[in-house]
């Protein structure tokens, strides 16, 4: 018990009377304002469908994969989209291997909704044969480093994996049809999955005196902040979700302000993920011609030299 | 290769050493006291180091390994800043950032006799304060959980938790004790050894001429800034935290930079 108490993460008293101080004057402890958004960056891995996002000390990576199953019986035309979260020990003292706790099932609830209910993936497109075969699209989350506010950057990770996901190409054939075959990626080129749009989480934290509220919270600010609200919106303005699980009352026009300010930082978040997409995407195709081994695939290689 | 390591302890001085290395031979030295810091062992002749780093001496005759890391590992006689956790009949519990939680003593202040021993209360919100308040015994300080305090390693064996002291090594109270506001924040031991370096470390150096702060420096690698404005405190801790990879010239310049953007 001895042990544990050693490698767990404390708060001073000072530190928590400090933040709070600090943020009457509008001055937070990593120096941004009170609106200002971490850095983010966002990498992809060579394989397709997988991301690292960094939001500040944040690290969280996703990885999307594709499997063909049998479509749920109350939806034979639709694919099937799931998330899972994986907390690692290495990211947290208070982080355990095993079963998933409680803030790791919201944080899968929150995306979940954010990319179900807006009906951002489209799922009538991963249908193959109705009521047989569809795509079952699984996106795994790992949480690498915790330094505060892992719901936004889960979020960019599941939305940059998805965006650079392919999935084999697959046709209909067999004697009756019914049969699928997959073609691999070598003969036939895979397909990107069919995004309508991007919803983006932005959490806001509330502290106790007057009101204060800060966007994007670090590991110190979440353990002192009085609650927290989770908004996920896209560029078109809309609202896809919000999710405020317990802490102190807010009142109503704190909430609209929240959403309008959501509404303003999804615009130049959604803008950041598409062009970093854009810079994997001309990167693969690029590799792409690299691969032939003709005179001109060399010229080519001089040339980038 | 072999004789080499038996020669003069001075050709290991100040250069990189691995667990395993013997940086002393005391056949060949006589009739001298040498004092062991930490990361060195003796294995009855043979000083052999314990863990990686780079070997310092430091006259007359002390020898220690310097390496840094996130985590610490107690030694005697080293200031450190600690955080209270729980309180037990003769101990407090403090977290060091080590592998075993301290033991404060509850007589180790300045003064400290069994009649005012230092009371503890776990930090209730609200309107249960003012109960709790008349139903405490006032005692020499008030240590909360969550109390930063600056204290002095007496014992540390391995094995064992290591024992503290608010007093020096003379009973006097000479600045230990409960830190008051300010700001507290965590850097690697190599850090919190070049900001406690003379001559002053240069980033120190930098901010000391334009803004006024107070600091405290815990070898265990905690630092705790206080100043009379929040963003003075939030600029110093920054500008600390960020100069843990840079050179000399490097960290002022940084500093200027983070003075100008706030000016």
């Amino acid at each position: 018990m001895e042990g544990r108490l050693a490698n767990s993460w404390r708060l001073t008293v000072n530190d928590k009377n400090f933040i709070k101080t600090a943020l009457l004057s509008e001055i937070r402890i990593d120096g941004r304002k009170p609106f200002e958004f971490r850095k983010i960056s966002i990498k992809f891995g060579r394989e397709d469908g997988s991301s690292e996002v960094q939001l500040g000390q944040t690290r969280v990576m996703g990885m999307v994969t594709a499997q063909l199953v049998q479509p749920y019986r109350d939806r034979p035309k639709e694919g099937i989209l799931s998330i899972f979260t994986e907390f690692s020990p290495m990211a947290d003292p208070s982080f355990e291997p095993g079963r998933p706790g409680e803030l790791a099932v919201e944080l899968g609830r929150i995306v979940d909704r954010g990319l179900r209910e807006s009906r951002a993936v489209d799922t009538e497109s991963l249908c193959i044969l109705a009521g047989k075969f569809v795509w079952a699209i699984r996106i795994d989350l790992h949480i690498l480093d915790n330094g505060g506010n892992l719901v936004d950057a889960a979020n960019i990770a599941a939305l940059a994996a998805l965006l650079t996901f392919r999935r084999p190409e697959c046709s209909l054939g067999g004697e009756d049809g019914q049969e699928v075959i997959v073609h691999p990626p070598e003969i036939r080129e895979p397909l990107p999955l069919t995004v309508h749009h991007l919803p983006i989480a932005i959490s806001f934290g509330f502290f106790s005196n007057e009101s204060i509220l800060v966007i994007d919270p670090t590991h110190n600010e979440e353990a002192v902040m009085g609650g927290r609200m989770t908004t996920t919106v896209n560029a078109n303005g809309d609202i896809c979700a919000i999710q405020k699980s317990g802490g102190e009352g807010v009142p109503r026009r704190v909430i609209m302000q929240c959403l309008q300010l959501a509404t303003s930082k999804a615009a130049s978040i959604t803008k950041q993920i598409k062009d970093a997409v854009e810079v994997f995407n001309t990167e693969r195709a690029l590799r792409k011609i690299k691969r032939h081994p003709t005179s001109t695939g060399d010229d080519v290689r001089e040339k980038q030299n | 290769m072999e004789n080499k390591q038996f020669s003069s302890p001075a050709s290991f001085v100040d250069s990189t050493v691995v667990p395993g290395d013997v940086v002393l031979d005391l056949s060949s030295m006589t009739s001298q006291t040498i004092k062991l810091g930490g990361g060195l062992r003796q294995d009855c002749d043979a000083i052999s180091a314990m863990k990686a780093g780079t070997l310092r001496f430091s006259k007359p005759n002390k020898y220690w390994i310097e390496s840094s890391q996130k985590r610490y590992v107690p030694c005697v006689e080293d200031t450190i800043l600690g955080i209270v956790v729980d309180s037990k009949a003769d101990n407090f519990l403090i977290d060091i950032k080590g592998p075993a939680m301290g033991f404060l003593p509850v007589l180790a202040f300045e003064g400290g006799t069994r009649r005012n021993i230092p009371k503890f209360e776990i930090l209730v919100e609200s309107s249960h304060n003012s109960i709790l308040f008349s139903m405490r015994l006032i005692g020499l300080y008030q240590l909360e959980v969550g109390t930063l305090l600056y204290l002095r390693v007496v014992k540390a064996n391995f094995g064992m938790n290591p024992e503290l002291s608010c007093t020096d090594a003379s009973g006097k109270a000479a600045e230990f004790g409960p830190l008051k506001d300010g700001y507290m924040f965590e850097t690697s031991t190599g850090l919190s050894r070049k900001l406690l370096s003379s001559p002053t470390c240069p980033v120190l150096e930098a901010l000391g001429k334009k803004l006024s702060f107070e600091i405290a420096v815990g070898l265990n690698g905690r630092v705790w800034v206080n100043a009379a404005s929040p963003d003075t405190i939030v600029v110093v801790a920054n500008a600390i935290m960020n100069s843990e990879s840079l050179s000399g010239a490097q960290q002022i310049i940084m500093v200027d930079h983070l003075l100008k953007n706030i000016q």
